[in-house]
């Protein structure tokens, strides 16, 4: 264990005692790289003679995503008990006196991965294609998840109009939080204002960010567990699909979705589990503002790193190289005479 | 001096990736070395080419606004954009050139917005700077 985790852990143990009545002693505790909105901890103790892995997510100081908390356990939580595959969340805790600041434990999920890119290796081109497969069909059943039954009105807003709320909301972030002039973002944000789709017909619980790195896969390629639900809320089935199909997540290998799968297979596969069709207009303009949200998150992480009290490189590599290459994708998208050379031509 | 610091600044990003980052003593330490790493490299570019794509920039600006200020004399916001074009810049640090800059992305932003509604021809030329704009700004770095 780092000594500086020591602290930490020691807090954590004494907290895990007194909530479970139980005697509970540390085995490890390691930070886990990557947790751009909430300070990730994988930890095993020992408790009443069995060792438990825990993921312990704690409030940052800033973060790139200012998130709801409450919000994405409770979402856990429901997802969890419909069968969804997510780690499953056993204690959220909003008293700072603890940790300092609020946190929440989830069950370790064993003998996964995250990253994709050892995927890219052409020897294991099967595989990547299973995991492909399985992460949009996955996306495709969450899309098919009845909100009301998952009981998520309790705690998340109905929109009247999803598109425009959604661009309301990330278009005030630029606004608000932007440290320069962004001439490509507000030519954006007049376009989707512009050609704004009809209200959806149809609401379901969306991700937020539901992309590669954002899930668990096991060996085989099945998709154990979905991380990452702080961005989650009711809204319309095209905006995770187009967010998942961003070119950024494929980086630099563009014709694969993701870096797994050719785009209309991803397409398909989340037609076919979700039991919707896509519709292509309406589907063009979720693309342009996932990858709008996308900029928005990067501008964000940019004011938080240069004002806030976190100095994470996460925030200053998604102020600098992130804002670089969504700038190229929009004005790859939005340009007239777009030569498309980081973005597949409209359908 | 080193007289050539984008290259220097590029040496010690790879030092970082490839000596240091292994020996750290976590995976949170390693990823994050690596990150620094890649900034580096980005700062290296920016380092070398940072106050000429800025003064680029304000050139091709005062190149758009000169163009909108003869086909649409009448335009909201013309004498914001003549001040621009007419104001000499304002000395090659980045600190001196940076407020200048976004003084004239201010205004595009301005222009674009009425471009759009009503001069097709000037928004297109408006997009074609914000290609060159992206693209001169662009960071390349190794496998990625």
């Amino acid at each position: 264990m780092h000594p500086a985790l020591q602290p930490l852990a020691e807090r954590l143990v004494t907290y895990l005692a007194a909530h479970w009545r139980l005697p509970v002693s540390l085995r490890t505790v390691e930070q886990i790289p990557g947790g751009a909105s909430r300070e990730t901890y994988r930890v095993r103790v020992e408790a009443a003679g069995e060792i438990r892995g825990l993921i312990v997510r704690r409030d940052p100081k800033t973060s790139l995503i200012d998130t709801e908390r409450a919000l994405e356990y409770r979402t856990y939580a429901a997802v969890h008990a419909a069968g969804f595959p997510v780690p499953e969340p056993l204690i959220l805790e909003e008293d700072p006196r603890h940790l300092e600041r609020p946190f929440s434990v989830m069950a370790e999920i064993p003998g996964c991965e995250t990253s994709v890119a050892a995927l890219r290796d052409p020897a294991r081109a099967a595989l990547r294609e299973t995991v492909g497969h399985n992460m949009w069909s996955l996306l495709g059943r969450l899309a098919a998840l009845d909100v009301d039954a998952l009981g998520l009105d309790a705690f998340m807003e109905r929109p009247a109009h999803a598109a425009a709320r959604e661009l309301d909301y990330w278009a005030g972030v630029i606004e608000q939080d932007a440290l320069h002039p962004q001439p490509v973002a507000a030519a954006t944000v007049r376009w989707l204002r512009r050609h704004l789709p009809q209200p959806s017909g149809r609401l379901v619980l969306v991700h937020g960010d539901y992309r590669t790195g954002n899930f668990l896969y096991a060996p085989d390629g099945a998709i154990t567990g979905v991380l990452d639900w702080e961005m989650a809320h009711i809204g319309d089935p095209l905006e995770d699909l187009a967010w998942s199909l961003d070119p950024l997540w494929a980086w630099p290998e563009r014709h694969l979705a993701g870096g797994l799968l050719p785009r209309e297979d991803a397409i398909r596969t989340w037609e076919a589990a979700s039991g919707m069709h896509v519709n292509r207009a309406a589907f063009r303009w979720w693309q342009i503002f996932a990858s709008l949200k996308a900029l928005a998150i990067w501008i964000s992480s940019t004011e938080d790193f240069m004002n806030g009290e976190s100095k994470e490189p996460i925030l200053a590599m998604a102020g600098w190289i992130m804002t670089d290459r969504q700038n190229r994708i929009l004005v790859d998208r939005l340009h007239p005479a777009a030569r498309h050379t980081y973005t597949e031509p409209p359908a | 001096m080193i007289p050539q610091p984008a290259r220097a600044l590029a040496d010690l990003a790879v030092k970082l990736a490839q000596s240091i980052a292994p020996e750290a003593g976590s995976a949170y330490a390693m990823a994050n070395t690596g990150l620094i790493s890649m900034l580096l490299l980005a700062m290296a570019q920016d380092q070398d080419r940072a106050v000429a794509n800025r003064v680029a920039d304000i050139e091709d600006l005062k190149a758009l606004f000169a163009a909108a200020a003869a086909a649409h004399p009448d335009a909201p916001q013309a004498g914001r954009r003549a001040a621009f074009q007419t104001g000499p810049l304002p000395g090659l640090r980045l600190s001196e050139l940076d407020p200048w800059h976004a003084e004239g992305l201010a205004a595009l932003i301005e222009l674009h917005a009425w471009a759009d509604a009503n001069d097709p021809a000037l928004s297109l030329r408006i997009w074609d700077f914000l290609v060159s704009h992206t693209e001169r700004n662009r960071f390349d770095l190794p496998g990625a």
